[in-house]
């Protein structure tokens, strides 16, 4: 069928986008958008037409590049092999790069250098996509290269503000760190193994370590854990988000971080085969309870809109790492139900984010308030980001986040570890954190009283709307609808992540992977004992209606709702502050929760101060980290 | 005819009709005991309900730093979300609709109506609402963690080595062992559970958040008429639920067989827990400040959960 040379033509889309925006787009405007709207739009219609063989017949599909396919069993040529995990992880790239296209060309309209601009937004795109594509650890890494390349330069992009220069440096370090770390295991893995192709790593990794292999683990999956931004690697994240073009961030914390998450949970779960590994849970769970709650108490901290979305993209990079470091199929199913989640709401928060910052001129918390009277369509998208990411239902957040606690309490009681039920409270207490900090964004940016200088703010033009309205729908829908997302998005890709044998074989020929003594790991398949979100949903709209019959009934003619008309200025509706109404006297954002931060005083203190800004000390962390998880490996692997 | 009978659950019983009804009742019992305490006659039993529909007849007032949509929405999706809510809570083993009621969804049900409170309040543009916005924020973040703790106590008991957060699974647990009570391992869950009740609901000490001698009904200060009718109901509404729900959590082991009587058995019983652990604590003592309500939940009522969590662990 022709459609095993879709992968690769959506990959091989983006770049050859990106070098043709080099050649013709260099003076038009036009010419750039176009070119950029056919390769997002291609890639997207390419990665779609994919569901249907993939996810719904359940195949794999394998490429050899130049037709180079195995020798003796040997696979020498680089080969992409789109399975049911990789798939899920490309449709959240194509879909946010398609948005994040449009978003750009209202957004980016009054910046220069604009060719610039588009083609390392492609080569961006191009590369995670690739990386999810791909069969061949050595391209993972190439990938993983051009992404972080791109994404150094896209962070500098605005690089007549001193802030994106320097988080742009700060990323190009730790992403270094990161990359070399990927680089170190690769080669450590092909002197041991003489192959690069992830299935036949597979087959020969399974159960079946070496001290170098385990070297090799322990460096990759630091590597990726950076490329994740996971606590605590987590410091050039905060700065590159809120430094970055507001498109581009939501393009990080959509798939960018993505990436990292991916290739985690393909190292773990397909090439080494080692979730089964006790310890290695207990590391992933660990530093994703930590990153978790570092990211939510930092966001808490933040007085800007950008700045804070950012902490909580690593916070809740650390639900997905808790959820997927579980191993269990449940677990599994909420880390990636997770991570689809987070691309959605978070993808709308950043736009939302920008909309202000383009509408109002700044993120600054304490300088904005009341925007709802004047972008009143951004605060209803705001809104439904927001409740999203708390977690309310019957939004998508919800669904995901429940399925995270329940796979980690269905863990502790299995397990007989009380750690375990810990995990699922610090998940409660990190969404009930991250509600407070989104009524903050709430009450200090779009509730309140407008300041006179933002009087004259507008709502944001049709084509900023557009991506933020489908996001907002997709929040909706994917929360009522959960099961239409397990049964075709969420559950091939478990299936594929745990039973890697058919992955084995559609790449290195039929029974390789029972001839190298692969079998599946016999991990149970995810039950559900899902809440029902429609009957949910017509409950509630049938006692909606009865609430209103209920007001409508309890109200005599003097009952009304009475509204000021116009801008007169009548002491009828105005908002008293100690008897002068006409003080303006909004309750900005660092107002807020002034006995949540005195009693927690002592830790803001120190880890603010871990915060230091410093990239040498950010290294320091990434290097220690990377000591801990090889210490962690060598001791309890095997 | 199950459609009928879908109907009448939903705006009967025990829906609408009777959660709104008993949880007035329940508020003009806490207004009457709490007269008494202090030697005052006290408002008849039903001056809620007067004061409910005096309130639905008054205008409404939108202010003008206010977003109307918002403004007026809020209280309505906090009502609905405690109906819907009462709908899932077992009595006794009798619920409207079996099979999806679920602790933790019951928890997020719970957060709804305060996260109403706090948008709405926001919304109106108040600086006291946003105070009092700031101020409920932080009760819902102190008491969540011990609630999450009891909830997963009384999951780990009833469950033992396997998933168990359905509240029928519980409620039949408990009849065929006990009532949670019963258990010694779940009595500091039981009593964190009592003492998480007055914050949700918001009554002295735990009312930081409107502390009408400070900030003037915080969230609420601007609203009149029919939706401040509706944010007080609410409140009374969610006396009776977080008394039906620690019923329910601990008290489940009793079955008459009869849904009639074990309603009126839960009513009784909710009177109870309402005169124990809202009106007396509020008869007794003075408002706390913010800073030592999150302290006090985090470290005193958490821990009597935590110890709960670990005997239930180790199987006491």
């Amino acid at each position: 069928m022709s459609y095993i040379h879709f992968p690769v033509l959506a990959v091989m889309l983006l770049f050859m986008g990106a070098f043709l925006t080099v050649v013709f787009g260099r003076h038009n405007q036009g010419v750039r958008v176009g070119i950029c709207t056919v390769t997002s739009v291609g890639a997207f219609a390419l990665i779609a037409a994919l569901i249907k063989p993939v996810m719904l017949g359940g195949e794999v599909i394998s490429y050899w590049m130049g037709n180079w396919s195995p020798v003796e069993g040997y696979a020498i040529g680089i080969g992409y092999e789109v399975d049911q995990l990789g798939l899920f992880f490309a449709l959240l790239v194509v879909a946010t790069v398609l948005l994040s296209a449009i978003y750009s060309i209202k957004y980016m309209e009054n910046d220069s250098s604009l060719d610039f601009y588009y083609v390392l937004f492609q080569m961006l795109a191009g590369g995670v996509l690739g990386l999810v594509l791909t069969g061949d650890v050595f391209n993972m890494f190439i990938m993983i290269e051009i992404m972080t390349f791109s994404a150094v330069g896209l962070t500098a992009f605005r690089n007549h503000k001193w802030g994106a220069v320097e988080a742009a440096f700060k990323y190009l370090i730790i992403g270094s760190i990161g990359s070399s770390m990927v680089l170190f295991g690769v080669a450590i893995l092909y002197a041991q193994c003489h192959t690069l192709n992830m299935a036949q790593l597979s087959s020969i990794l399974s159960g079946n370590n070496s001290p170098a292999t385990i070297m090799a683990f322990a460096l990759m999956f630091t590597g990726l854990a950076v490329k994740a931004f996971i606590v605590p690697f987590h410091a050039p994240a905060a700065d590159s988000y809120a430094a970055a073009p507001t498109s581009i961030s939501m393009v990080f914390s959509g798939m960018v971080n993505k990436a990292g998450v991916y290739g985690m949970i393909r190292l773990v779960y397909i090439i080494f085969r080692a979730m089964d590994s006790s310890a290695l849970q207990m590391l992933m769970v660990v530093f994703g309870c930590v990153t978790m709650f570092v990211g939510v108490t930092m966001a808490l901290a933040q007085h800007d809109f950008k700045r804070l979305l950012a902490f909580h993209s690593i916070s809740q990079i650390g639900y997905v790492i808790t959820a997927a470091g579980l191993g269990t199929a449940l677990g599994l199913t909420g880390g990636l139900f997770h991570a689809m989640n987070h691309t959605l709401f978070k993808g709308l928060l950043f736009l939302c984010a920008g909309a202000v910052l383009k509408q109002a001129g700044t993120t600054n918390l304490d300088q904005l308030g009341g925007l709802s009277k004047r972008m009143p369509k951004t605060t209803i998208c705001f809104l439904v980001g927001a409740f999203s990411i708390s977690g309310l239902p019957p939004f998508n957040g919800f669904a995901s986040k429940w399925l995270i606690y329940q796979a980690a309490f269905a863990k502790a009681v299995e397990s007989g570890k009380i750690i375990y039920a810990f995990v699922t409270v610090i998940a409660v207490i990190v969404s009930v954190m991250t509600l407070a900090s989104f009524i903050k964004v709430t009450q200090a940016a779009f509730f309140g009283q407008l300041p006179a200088r933002l009087n004259d703010v507008q709502e944001a033009p049709t084509l900023m709307l557009v991506p933020m309205w489908i996001m907002s729908i997709l929040c909706v829908l994917s929360g009522i609808f959960y099961n239409v997302v397990d049964k075709y998005l969420l559950a091939p890709a478990t299936d594929a992540a745990i039973n890697v044998t058919n992955y084995i074989d559609t790449m290195m020929g039929g029974g390789y992977a029972a001839a190298a003594g692969v079998r599946n790991i016999a991990i149970a398949p995810a039950e559900f004992s899902y809440w029902n979100p429609i009957l949910w949903l017509v409950l509630f709209i049938v006692v909606l209606a009865a609430a209103f019959i209920v007001m409508i009934t309890g109200k005599s003619d003097r009952g009304e709702i009475l509204c000021a008309e116009t801008d007169v200025e009548d002491g009828k509706y105005a908002t008293f502050f100690s008897g002068e109404h006409s003080l303006p006297s909004h309750v900005a954002g660092s107002d807020l929760f002034w006995g949540f931060k005195k009693d927690w005083k002592k830790y803001f203190h120190v880890i603010e101060g871990l915060h230091s800004g410093i990239v040498s000390d950010y290294a320091l962390w990434a290097v220690a980290a990377s000591a801990v998880i090889v210490i962690v490996m060598f001791g309890f692997m095997r | 005819m199950s459609i009928l009978v879908t109907l009448f659950n939903i705006l009967i019983f025990p829906g609408l009709l009777f959660v709104c009804v008993i949880g007035l009742i329940l508020a003009g019992v806490d207004r009457k005991v709490l007269a008494r305490m202090q030697k005052r006659v006290g408002p008849p039993l039903v001056q809620p309900f007067y004061d409910f529909f005096k309130l639905m007849g008054k205008e409404t007032i939108v202010p003008h730093a206010a977003n109307k949509a918002v403004y007026l929405a809020a209280p309505v999706v906090g009502f609905t979300s405690l109906v819907v809510m009462m709908l899932f809570i077992p009595i006794f083993g009798y619920s409207a609709f079996s099979g999806s009621a679920d602790m933790i969804v019951i928890m997020y049900l719970l957060t709804i109506p305060a996260v109403a409170l706090i948008v709405g309040g926001s919304a109106s543009g108040s600086p006291y609402a946003g105070i009092g916005v700031s101020r409920e924020m932080v009760t819902l973040m102190s008491y969540e963690l011990p609630l999450v703790l009891v909830l997963l106590s009384v999951a780990k008991a009833a469950g033992g080595n396997a998933l168990c957060f359905s509240l029928n699974d519980i409620v039949s647990w408990q009849q065929a062992t006990g009532s949670g009570i019963t258990h010694a391992s779940l009595i500091p869950a039981a009593l964190a559970m009592l003492l998480v009740i007055p914050a949700e609901v918001g009554t002295q000490p735990f009312d930081v958040a409107e502390a009408e001698t400070e900030i003037c009904e915080g969230p609420l200060i601007e609203y009149s008429g029919a939706p401040l009718a509706m944010f007080k109901l609410n409140t009374a509404m969610k006396m009776f639920i977080m008394t039906s729900l620690f019923t329910c959590l601990f008290l489940g082991g009793i079955n008459t067989g009869i849904v009639a009587l074990n309603a009126v058995i839960l009513v009784a019983i909710c009177i109870l827990l309402t005169i124990l652990c809202m009106t007396l604590i509020h008869a007794i003592t003075a408002r706390l400040k913010i800073e030592h309500l999150f302290k006090f939940y985090w470290i005193v009522v958490a821990g009597l959960a935590v110890c709960s969590l670990i005997l239930v662990w180790l199987g006491l």
